[in-house]
């Protein structure tokens, strides 16, 4: 079922959480809000489930009016960050829960609410737990049980609130996969809020960026990565360089950020996009590595510049070809650049996550 | 390499001293006094303290007393969730206050509280004329020992409910309004399953206070022998006739009723927990195993 979300308002007192925001998503879409923490995704979310009421605007189910329906009624799926099944229940229980609360005349028969709620924890690979109680479980499994519990009405819509965020890299990482298969196997509409940008580029269909109550940018995973609506999201998503203004072609140019302000532009730079050389190259700057990490397959190698630090990543293969140590001097080059005019788009806030 | 450190069992410090030492604490204050008490009926024939422990008046008592008490335990329990919920779940003006109020009848000598209930509650009372009216009356009578009972237990049920309320995840209601549930499907099956324990722990402790409660009922009561004569009044009446061994005898039959009342809740309250007991110890399995498992399997 599509969801379509109209000029919806949200304060919280002084706070706005959500303003003036629009959005429209599609049936059978995966969807992710990716923001830091604090820029209205979660209230967004609660907003679709009916959990929260906004101050203004509307919510359509379907093309159907449901600002104001129960969220008993609106047959959303939502799994929440910290699980939130019920302790005193059994696995079996817990995900039999939606199916025993119909009225009588809606109500599976007992034969029934056993043979799909079998299937259901078969589906989340956990039927030898049905006896279990939540506390006996651990944080993966107990997120696939309230995954379990949310599919087990049959919704039209799947919300997850940051579904991951409580668990460990190596499981978050296999749980996202999973996700994303048993949302092509469902063919329903999935809504996932996150502030871990790799997550919403390997899962969602689509990405919403969201900063301060509004959408900074919507997109597939590739064009929010490749080419940013803006500095926020541009700094948002992944590591990045910051230049500040003095931009017109030569590289020589470029100064760093805390330059006095006033000129024209805010160049961003990945730091996947710098070559090194150990030999002076034509357009290249002069640096001394500060320190180099070795993390998995990548080097990554902090420069001074001009007083300035400059991140930059390598692999593992282009670094020891290098033979790059803190103290030796490198020449860097931008392979490109992102520019952003300032004024044109906003300035990024300090306040947000510089990834340096 | 640690041979000391060893040979502990567990990480804490002091099991066998803790342990020594509640055992000692018990011993002193609560058995060996009871056990003197039983030993003491010993003086008795069996007759003797069948008759006195039998007798109509003294069977008469106990009904009045267990019966005032299980009422009074039981309006509490109910009413006293409803004042834990409000008090947990609703901001109002003069909150902390009410709140305060909640442990008033701890503080209060009991005395002062059935002299007062008394005075309220008698036929040309503030409340007890209105009663009158409606051909209801309180005070000097059964129903005013009800109401005495209810007001000096009334902290009990609020303040062991508090907590666990206030620990409940607003999550799991918002999760189970999601899955269809009605409030009140939300409040039977989700909620009150969790703070049943709790419940009962604050009922029975309501209980076992109104079985021993003395001060505020014998201002109300009325006293009059088979109908609103408390157990603990009558033992009273016997030592100022210097019976001291029906005294004991009538303290020895309410010792054993109270005990196997108390270890019935127990018992249910035992139950209660067990059944999701489980899942409070027992170890999560890791997380990396599970993610293999997913790993290996088609989802």
């Amino acid at each position: 079922m599509s969801i379509e979300i109209r000029n919806i308002s949200k304060r919280f007192g002084n706070f706005v959480a959500l303003d003036n925001l629009s959005l429209d998503i599609p049936t059978g879409e995966l969807v992710a809000l990716l923001g830091p923490s604090g820029c209205g995704k979660t209230t967004l979310l609660r907003i679709i489930a009916g959990m929260e009421s906004p101050d203004g605007g509307n919510v359509l189910f379907g093309g159907e009016e449901a600002t104001h329906v129960h969220a008993r009624e609106r047959q959303v799926g939502f799994v929440f960050q910290h699980y939130a099944l019920f302790r005193h229940m059994s696995v079996f229980e817990n995900v039999a829960f939606g199916l025993r609360v119909r009225p009588r005349k809606a109500r599976p028969s007992e034969a029934e609410i056993r043979e799909r709620v079998m299937n259901l924890l078969k589906l989340v690979q956990l039927d030898w737990l049905a006896n279990r109680y939540p506390s006996q479980l651990s944080g993966g499994q107990r997120q696939r049980i309230a995954l379990a519990r949310a599919l087990a009405v049959e919704p039209k819509v799947l919300l997850l609130d940051e579904p991951f965020g409580a668990l460990d890299t190596k499981v978050r990482k296999e749980l996202r996969r999973w996700l994303r298969r048993l949302h092509d196997e469902m063919h329903i509409s999935s809504v996932f809020v996150t502030h871990d940008q790799e997550e919403a580029l390997e899962v969602a269909d689509r990405v919403v960026v969201m900063n301060r109550g509004r959408i900074e940018q919507i997109g597939s995973p590739d064009e929010v990565y490749s080419s940013p609506a803006s500095p926020f999201v541009y700094q948002f998503l992944g590591n990045v360089n910051v230049f500040h203004n003095r931009m017109h072609g030569g590289w020589a140019e470029v100064e760093r950020e805390g330059d006095a302000p006033g000129a024209g532009s805010i160049a961003f730079v990945r730091p996947h996009d710098i070559d090194l050389d150990a030999a002076p190259i034509s357009g290249g700057m002069k640096a001394v590595v500060s320190h180099v990490h070795r993390i998995g397959p990548l080097v990554r190698v902090e420069l001074e510049h001009e007083a300035e630090t400059i991140e930059v990543e390598l692999t593992r293969e282009r670094a020891a070809n290098l033979e790059l140590s803190a103290g030796r001097t490198v020449w860097f080059k931008p392979r490109q650049a992102k520019v952003f005019a300032v004024g044109a788009a906003p300035a990024p806030a300090p306040k947000q996550p510089f990834l340096f | 390499m640690f041979p000391a450190a060893a040979k502990r069992d567990g990480v804490l410090p002091g099991f066998r001293l803790g342990l020594g030492y509640t055992l000692t604490y018990l011993t002193l204050l609560v058995l060996i006094p009871l056990a003197g008490m039983i030993l003491f009926t010993g003086q008795m024939s069996w007759g003797d303290f069948w008759a006195t422990a039998s007798s109509e008046r003294a069977l008469a008592s106990y009904r009045v007393t267990f019966g005032a008490s299980l009422g009074a335990a039981a309006i509490n329990a109910l009413f006293g969730l409803i004042v834990a919920w409000v008090l947990v779940r609703y901001p109002f003006p003069g909150k902390r206050f009410v709140d305060a109020l909640v442990d008033l009848p701890f503080a209060l000598p009991t005395a002062v509280a059935g002299i007062t209930l008394a005075t309220l509650y008698a036929e040309n009372g503030w409340i007890g004329q209105h009663l009158a009216k409606l051909g209801i009356q309180v005070a000097f009578t059964p129903l005013g020992i009800v109401v005495a009972l209810i007001f000096v237990t009334l902290p009990f049920v609020v303040r062991t409910l508090q907590p666990v309320i206030e620990d409940i995840e607003a999550e799991v209601e918002e999760a189970a309004a999601t899955l269809g549930a009605t409030r009140w499907q939300t409040f039977t099956r989700v909620l009150l399953p969790g703070i049943f324990p709790a419940w009962l722990t604050g009922f029975t402790l309501a209980f076992s206070r109104a079985i021993g409660e003395f001060g505020s009922v014998i201002f109300i009561a009325g006293n009059m022998p088979l109908i609103s004569e408390i157990t603990p009044l009558l033992i009273i009446s016997k030592l100022e006739q210097y019976d001291i061994l029906g005294a004991t005898a009538l303290a020895v039959v309410m010792l054993v009723i109270s005990f196997v009342m108390l270890l019935v809740i127990n018992l249910l309250q035992w139950w209660a927990a067990s059944r999701h007991a489980k899942s409070r110890d027992g170890d999560a399995p890791a997380d990396a195993a599970d993610a293999l498992a997913i790993a290996g399997g088609r989802p």
